[in-house]
């Protein structure tokens, strides 16, 4: 399918530049070590709950910057270059994909780093990565797609930030309470349906994109 | 042939601008009725909050007009990007501006009936979080529309925008519930104000009262739409 | 363009701050005279104050739209 394979393609070329630049990857390593260093450093160890509150906020803060550079770093040319040779479909479909890719690692670092630096309170592991990871892929879908309009804007990111907070919202309260039961050992009645939740808005966020993005294109 | 043009007094004319008007008339004399009956009609106790129930006439219906205005403004939205007509992006655009004018109305006498009945203004209300995150949601819509010089853009950005956010929006108003428990009446844990409701007398206000809120706030927005399509002929003459 | 938008900007931010300022104050003197008062008569004072809210929200939103097209007038005539 020749879809498919511009999508891949599409991905491969991005990881290439990430591989032989590094900027992105180590900027925001960088990012994330000091802004846990700094959460160290004014409350040590904090508690359970506290514990997932900031690490969501790192989360969210690490998403936006990550994400933000996706559209930043294509120069007006190369777009136009995509433009010409792909569908826009196949253009968004890399760049979701690409972003989840990074997300997902930029994820297990800020984990690694949360856990060195301000203990260590989960008590189901696998069950708190499997919540990172879904949280994760939600947060770089949505901030993909907000990319892309904020790239039209002028490349703004201060209205990213804007024009995400509100949609992030109630998803980031969501995450927070679905991992909070990583904390206790009882068993939650319930979760089920908010795993279903998360899925159904990941998908409803992929289907807009889809359908959204070739209207944004046309310039 | 008498028309609009040759002859301003014909009478099908008249007929027809009474046509065009009757929805205004409409809405003021339900307002009327609202208010004199809000005020008049007996209320049932319900809870604390005594007399402050004729609230529902006037707080509930905020939140009504400004769902209605979002929902007129992505439908505008959305025929912006099927035909790419300017007046669609106006129309989209001043329903939000109203829109978030009766949210913002809706949020500050909610959060006053509040002090009064819950002890605090401020609550986790999952209502209370809906409506401030829409409010939120289309504050930064207009916040996007204003970052652009070049009006074509503006309008198709802005309309994806708009879109995305809308669709999410409606998923989120079923998440949100479903985390905290709701103080409004009707939820899990508190009696709903139709239960109460035994001799019909506030569903008698209630419905007039929501009809003649939602007509004003469509009266102002065609006045607004009217506004805009002017000022936007002005700019291209 | 921009200085129309932002006053309206500034109106809604000073109409919420106004109103977080005034419930701030209500907290704090839970039986001063303004909240013994909304309290008096079933709360009916409330319902009033609701309006007066809902009012004021309309006529200011009036007053702004009037000037607009005040202006987009003088316009039209300083071009014809």
């Amino acid at each position: 399918m020749p879809a498919l394979h511009q999508t891949l393609t599409l991905v491969k070329k991005d990881l290439v530049l990430e591989l032989r630049q590094k900027y992105a990857f180590y900027g925001i390593l960088l990012y994330i070590i000091s802004t846990v260093f700094v959460i160290n450093m004014m409350m040590g160890k904090p508690e359970e709950q506290i514990w997932n509150a900031l690490f969501w906020v790192v989360q969210l803060f690490v998403s936006v910057n990550a994400i933000a550079k996706s559209f930043m770093q294509e120069s007006r040319g190369r777009l136009l270059y995509f433009y010409s040779v792909v569908h826009p479909r196949c253009f968004i479909a890399a760049k979701l994909l690409y972003n989840i890719l990074l997300m997902a690692i930029m994820s297990i670092i800020a984990l690694v780093s949360c856990i060195v630096f301000l203990g260590n309170p989960i008590i189901k592991v696998g069950y708190f990565i499997g919540v990172v990871m879904l949280g994760g892929i939600s947060l770089s879908l949505l901030f993909t797609m907000l990319a892309a309009i904020a790239a039209q804007a002028n490349q703004n990111a201060a209205l990213m930030a804007i024009m995400g907070f509100p949609i992030m919202m109630p998803l980031l309260m969501m995450l927070s309470s679905i991992s909070r039961s990583a904390f206790v050992p009882v068993y939650q009645p319930g979760l089920l349906n908010m795993f279903l939740l998360l899925a159904g808005m990941d998908a409803l966020i992929i289907g807009l994109a889809m359908i959204l993005f070739p209207f944004l294109w046309k310039d | 042939m008498v028309s609009d043009k040759t002859c301003r007094f014909a009478p099908n004319i008249v007929d027809k601008k009474m046509a065009k008007h009757w929805w205004k008339a409409l809405a003021v004399i339900l307002l009327l009725y609202t208010i004199i009956a809000g005020f008049l009609v007996k209320v049932p106790v319900i809870e604390n909050n005594q007399q402050s129930t004729r609230n529902l006439f006037f707080h509930v219906p905020m939140w009504v007009c400004m769902y209605t205005l979002f929902t007129i403004s992505v439908v505008n939205s959305l025929l912006y990007l099927t035909k790419y007509d300017l007046k669609k992006d106006i129309r989209a655009s001043c329903a939000a501006n109203v829109g978030v004018l009766f949210g913002l109305m809706g949020f500050v006498t909610g959060s006053l009936w509040a002090t009064y009945t819950w002890g605090s203004t401020i609550t986790n209300d999952p209502k209370q979080i809906a409506t401030a995150v829409a409010l939120l949601i289309y504050l930064a819509y207009l916040v996007l529309r204003m970052s652009f010089t070049d009006i074509d853009k503006r309008a198709r950005v802005s309309a994806i925008y708009n879109i995305f956010a809308f669709a999410l929006l409606i998923p989120l108003t079923y998440i949100i519930p479903r985390m905290v428990d709701s103080l409004h009446p009707g939820s899990a844990t508190s009696p709903g104000f139709k239960s109460k409701d035994t001799d019909g007398t506030l569903m008698m206000v209630f419905y007039p009262a929501f009809t003649g809120w939602t007509l004003l706030s469509i009266w102002i927005y065609t006045l607004l739409a009217r506004y805009k399509r002017l000022e936007l002929k002005n700019i291209f003459k | 363009m921009i200085n129309r938008r932002t006053s309206y900007f500034l109106f809604t931010l000073v109409l919420l701050f106004t109103s977080m300022l005034a419930k701030a104050q209500q907290q704090n003197t839970e039986t001063g005279p303004v909240n013994e008062m909304l309290r008096s008569n079933g709360k009916i004072y409330v319902v009033v104050a609701v309006l007066v809210i809902i009012f004021i929200g309309i006529i200011l939103y009036l007053i702004r739209l009037d000037r607009k097209i005040t202006k987009l007038e003088h316009q039209q005539q300083s071009k014809s």
